[in-house]
This record gives structure tokens, sequence and C-alpha cells, in this order.
């Protein structure tokens, strides 16, 4: 084949993924319902993407005794859906189901088992926004703020009609 | 498992129809060696290719060579590609993030084209259209990075920016075939495949797939891309043993050892191959820890005939290695089954007894005229030097005393019996008629009865403790005495250094309790300065006596 053309190819290729990945986040970001979670963060540091700050949820740990599921146990990898309802100023798991279905009927996350622990029936979960980027050397100094002032933190996510999740904003209050 | 079995007979019946090829090696170095010829005018070009034609060889490509303009533009595209990474990884805010992406793009495809320009249309620029193709490659990766970074896409799903930064560079690997961008392409898929398997708990058949069918065959005369792919696949069926993917580590050995038997040019496939199954085999016991595995024997067994059909020394030391762990893991199965507690001794002096056998194979081979031998004799060595070592040792003996696991005790007597066997038989043909024998001979027999004692009596641990310190004594003895009389210098140079490893080790053993530590390093250094200078000054005379008989 032509080099030229291959060339080509390859750029068309690189501008449609990089499009790609684009314009899936900017729907979610513009279609998205806006939801307020409660988190608790952390501080490392990305090679590629410079330093950031883990955010962990309330509904990154969830306790099958308590929240109503369709299925009996989850495989770690296996996608889950979240229904999720406002209680006071945050939002809450409701119900969780393995199929995207059985939640359509409300505000609802799209995540990944992380893990399951068959005899305690709690299960650790993923769903795409536990890390906010911030500029370099902030992120250390964001969490001894917060740590050293015991503050609350929420994060506002935007969630679309898929289930998909992508952070607005992080909250850090005083 | 009966899939296992299917899937290796296949495997073999595949291995036998490629066997018309077995003259690789002599072919290998007539590749070599013609240019030579050719070069010294012993034969001419002509007749070089008549040589080659008849059979059917082609001439192997002479090394290039980079000189200094082309390693600048190399690093230079290295340097650039980094700081625009680390650029973006600095999240530097004044420039807000969309703008730096809609920068970054248009600068990376622009690279892309001028890489393709210098390459193919502009005479003589080749090696920069090539530094080019690689910064684009790098410049791609910050760009997924950054968008990344825009949408705060999570760290644990970097194995998808990674797999989206290493598969559209591929087509530039393969069809520029740009070496530079090859390699980094095989990197990033390692790191994908090993954040992917930690961030999802999940077996990535995906990778062992991608590089067997594209990544490969495509690096068919690039070396390094090879390696790192090839310590890649092998790492990969590392960490099968902590996830426990018992599948996933005999895929990636099934396709080394396909790759091996259709390009045996590389050897490495085999070894990696061989590796990979003996992650397999302790995938296998970590998931079925009662369940003794005779399902490794079949494939292993082939791999010892390509390891002899295609003279690999190198993988002969995989293969008893990968043997013994069998064995271990087959008798550790069996304690489960039983309910026997693990032991140090009885498992030491149970390596030790397969040390002497190996040895004993070496002794076998060598009389008979096979292959290897001095690989059985120098791996049984080793092997039984270590085990003593170890049992020299107060604190070994010491624990768990009297716990002795009746699984290693038997399989250790069994192994011993066999040795006894062997040492009649060889006694019987006039093997041991020689000085250097009889002293293959002591050391055999110290190490058996030394062994014995330990396993017949093991709460005697100080007695215990003298025997296995006199069984190290007579190892550097028989090392020094040998090598005087085989006229070995490394033989003899051994001897001492055991004698002065075991000097060391119990004086660090007992001084390490006194409280006055500064003192006793002090003391022991120049003990061990002055006794290393006399040893010295004794070793050179001698060796330099063997030299000049």
């Amino acid at each position: 084949m032509n080099k030229k053309i291959i060339v080509v190819i390859i750029g068309f290729l690189w501008v449609a993924i990089s499009a790609g990945m684009i314009i899936s986040k900017q729907h979610t970001l513009r279609t998205g319902k806006t939801v307020v979670l409660e988190t608790v963060p952390v501080d490392p540091r990305d090679f590629l993407r410079g330093d950031y700050v883990v955010l962990r949820y309330k509904l990154s740990s969830l306790d099958l005794n308590q929240i109503e599921s369709d299925k009996p146990y989850y495989r770690p990898g296996e996608n889950i859906y979240v229904k999720l309802k406002p209680k006071g100023k945050y939002w809450e798991a409701a119900d969780i189901s393995g199929k995207k279905e059985a939640v359509a009927d409300g505000t609802f996350l799209k995540g990944k088992v992380r893990d399951y622990d068959l005899k305690t029936r709690k299960l650790e979960a993923a769903y795409g926004i536990e890390s906010y980027f911030v500029p370099e050397g902030e992120g250390k100094v964001i969490v001894k703020n917060m740590r050293g002032n015991k503050s609350s933190v929420s994060v506002e996510v935007l969630v679309d009609s898929s289930g998909s999740a992508l952070i607005k904003k992080v909250y850090i209050e005083m | 498992m009966i899939f296992s079995l299917i899937f290796w007979l296949v495997a073999i019946y595949i291995a036998m129809r490629g066997f018309s090829q077995r003259h690789r090696q002599m072919h290998r170095w007539l590749q070599r060696e013609l240019p030579l010829w050719e070069e010294k005018n012993i034969i001419n070009i002509e007749q070089g290719n008549t040589l080659l034609g008849l059979y059917k060889l082609k001439r192997l490509e002479p090394a290039r060579k980079m000189d200094m303009a082309k390693a600048l533009t190399l690093v230079g595209a290295i340097f650039v590609g980094l700081g625009v990474i680390f650029f973006v990884a600095s999240n530097w805010q004044k420039i807000p993030a969309h703008l730096r992406a809609f920068m970054l793009l248009p600068i990376t495809l622009f690279t892309l084209y001028a890489g393709y320009f210098f390459s193919y249309e502009k005479q003589g620029f080749s090696q920069l259209g090539r530094s080019l193709l690689l910064l684009a490659s790098l410049f791609w990766g910050g760009a997924i990075a950054l968008i990344g970074q825009i949408y705060n896409i999570p760290v644990s799903e970097n194995w998808y920016i990674m797999l989206l930064w290493a598969f559209p560079i591929v087509p530039i690997a393969v069809f520029f075939k740009n070496d530079y961008v090859h390699i980094l392409a095989s990197f990033l898929f390692v790191i994908w495949n090993f954040l992917y398997t930690v961030n999802n708990n999940i077996a990535n058949y995906y990778y062992p797939i991608i590089i067997f069918t594209l990544i490969l065959p495509t690096a068919k005369n690039l070396i390094i891309s090879r390696r790192i792919n090839i310590i890649g696949l092998v790492g990969a069926s590392l960490y099968c043993c902590f996830y426990k993917y018992e599948w996933l580590s005999l895929f990636i050995s099934a396709g080394l050892l396909a790759h091996y038997l259709t390009q045996r040019e590389e050897r490495v496939y085999l070894y990696s191959a061989c590796l990979s199954f003996i992650f397999w085999a302790i995938t296998f016991f970590t998931i079925h820890q009662q369940q003794p595995n005779i399902y490794f024997l079949l494939p292993i067994g082939f791999i010892l005939y390509l390891t002899y059909r295609d003279d690999l020394k190198e993988n002969l030391v995989i293969c008893l290695v990968g043997l013994m762990a069998w064995l271990n893991l087959t008798l550790a199965s069996l304690s489960q089954i039983w309910g026997y507690a693990f032991d140090p001794l009885s498992f030491i002096t149970f390596q030790s007894s397969l040390g002497i056998i190996i040895y004993n194979a070496g002794i076998i081979s060598k009389k008979k005229g096979y292959l290897f031998f001095e690989v059985y004799k120098a791996l049984g060595y080793l092997v039984t030097f270590t085990c003593t070592y170890l049992l020299s040792f107060r604190l070994v003996l010491e624990t768990d005393t009297g716990k002795t696991n009746p699984a290693y005790l038997y399989a250790s007597f069994f192994v011993t019996v066999i040795i006894i066997l062997l040492i009649i038989d060889k006694a019987r043909s006039g093997y041991f008629k020689n000085k250097d024998t009889r002293l293959e001979l002591a050391a055999l027999l110290a190490t058996l009865i030394g062994n014995s004692i330990m396993l017949t009596n093991p709460q005697a641990v100080s007695v215990n403790t003298v025997v296995a310190n006199a069984m190290l004594v007579i190892f550097a003895l028989t090392n020094i005495f040998l090598g005087v009389e085989i006229k070995r210098p490394f033989v003899f140079t051994l001897g001492i250094v055991i004698f002065a490893l075991f000097i060391i080790t119990r004086y660090i053993d007992l001084g390490w309790k006194l409280k006055e530590k500064s003192l006793f390093f002090i003391v022991g250094g120049l003990i061990i300065l002055s006794l290393g200078t006399i040893l010295e000054k004794q070793r050179r005379k001698i060796i330099e006596k063997m030299n000049t008989q």
C-alpha cells in the first residue's frame, strides 16, 4: 500500500480515537444529571497525568445486606448498575442490579465490581469517577488542608442516561 | 485437564512435522561465516551465493551501525516526547486544558506527516524521519493522557489509556518498519497488561493474543522488541501464580512453544515456554492444592526432547529446575492430603538428595558420551552445596524441630537408595579406580551419610549442626584436592572459596550475638584479610605449579 495513504489513515485513526473519547465524555457533560456524592480523598501522583486526588465514595463499598439486589452474588469485573436516590444533601445507593433495565426508571450509575465478599456480602465497586486531576504540587496541599481542618468533601457528578459519570466539581467545605 | 493433554498432543504432532529442519544450527553458522570467507577471498560472492542456495538460505543482513547524527536525532526525539508528557502531567493551568488538547493534537498530526515526509519524500533524511515518527508516537501518548486528564478518567483505568496509546502506533511500526516505535509499542503493551490485570482482577487473554498474532510476527528482525515481548509474556505467566489464572499461563507457554517450533532461530522462545510452563505448574498447585499434577510430565518430557535435539544447554537447567519444582509440589500436595506439616530439615535434605542424583546423571552422561554432562554435574553440585550450606545454620535445624514431614522423609530415603544403587553399579564397573573419582565418591558418601544422620535424628540439633559443618568442610577439601588432582584451577579455587565462606559464615554466626559488634567486625575483618592474603598466595602458587606442569 502507498505509504502516503497509510500515513493519512493513521492520522485519521488518531483523530477518530481522540474525537471519540472527547465526544463520549462531552455527551455526558451535556446531557448528564447532576448528583452530589460524599467522598474522602487521598493524594498520589500519576506519571502520565500528574497530581490527582483519589476519591472514595460511600458508593465504593456497598453492603448487600442493606441494599436491595436482584442477584445473590457478583463476580469481579462484572458490570453493575446502582440506582441513586437523594438523601438530604447527598445522593446514595438505593438498589443494585446486574441489568440496566432493572434500574432504568431512575437515576443510576454504571460501575464495575472490583471485589465481592461472599461471607459478608460486601461489594467493592468503581464508577470511573475515582480520580480528580489537579495542577502539579496542589494535590498534597489540598489533601493536607482537608485533613487538617477535618472539612467535608463532596463531588458534583454528571450522570448520563447510560449511567456513565463524569466529575463536574469537587467541593471542599472548610 | 483432558483439554490440556489434547492440546499438548496436538503441539507434539505439529512439532514432529517440522523435524525436517534438523540442521538449523549448522545453517546459522554458515550464514555467519560466509561473509568472512568472502572478505578473506577464500571464496567469491558467486560461490557464496551458490553455497547459500544449496541449503536454501538467505544472506544475513549486516548489522546496522548507528552514527552520532542518528543517535542525536533519536535522543532529541525521546527528550522532546518525554518533555511533552511531563508538560501534560504538570497540568499547567495558564493555558486551559481544552486549548492544550487542541494544540497538541495538530502538532502530533503534523509531526506524523513530517516523519513520513522525511522518511519517504525527502532524500537523505530517513533517520530524521524515523525519529520524527517516534516523536509523533510519543506525542500521541501525551494527547491521550491529556484527554484522560481533562475528563478525570480514573487512574484505575490507566490500562485503557495505555491500550489507546499502544494500538494506534502499531501501524507506524509495521507499515513504516520503524524499530523505535515497535519497541515503544511492545513496552506499552507490557505495561497495559500489567495494569489491566491488577486493576480488573481478571486474566488478560487479549495480551498474549495480540503479542502472538500481531507483535511477534512483525518483530522478526528486531531482537530488542522480541525480548521485551518475551519478558512481558513470561512476566504475565509469573503473576498467574499469584492471581491463580491457570489457563492463561498454559496458553502463554503453548504460544511460545509454537513460536519456537515455527521459527527456531530464537532459542529464547523455548526457554520462556519452559519457564511459563513451570509457572503453570505452580499456579496449578495454588488452585488444586490436594491434587498432584500428573499433566506436567508429558509436556516437560517433550521440552526435554527439544532441548537435546537442538542442543540447548541453558534450557536443560530450566527443565531440571522445573522437574525439581514439580517433585516438590507433588510432595507438598501429598503432604496436604495426608495432613503433614512443612519441615525445613526434611525439605532441604530432599533437595540435597535430588542434587546428588542430578550430579550422578552427569557422571553417567559423561561415561556414555551423552550431551550436557557438565550441566548435570554443575547443577547437581550447586543444589547439594546450597542445601548443605543452609543446613550448617543452627537456626534452620532448630526451626520446627522434630516435626519431620514423612512425605519428604520417605522420598529422601527412596532417592538415597537409588543413589546407593547407582554408586554400587559404578563401583562394579571400576569407575572409582582413579584418585579423582575416589574424591568424588568421598564427597558423595559424606553428603549421603550426613543427610541420613540428620534425618534419622532431627531432635539432636547440636550434633546435626556439627555434622552439616563437617560436610561443608569436606566439600571444600574434596574440591581443593580434586582441583590439584585433575589440574583444574577453577575446581581448586572453588574449594578455597567454599572454605573461606565457611569461615566467614561461622564467624558471623558466632560473633553476631556479642554485644560489642564494632570490635567483632574490626577483629573479624583483620583476621579475614590476613587469612585471605595467605590463602590467595598459596592458591596462586599452586595454580602456577599446575600451569607449569
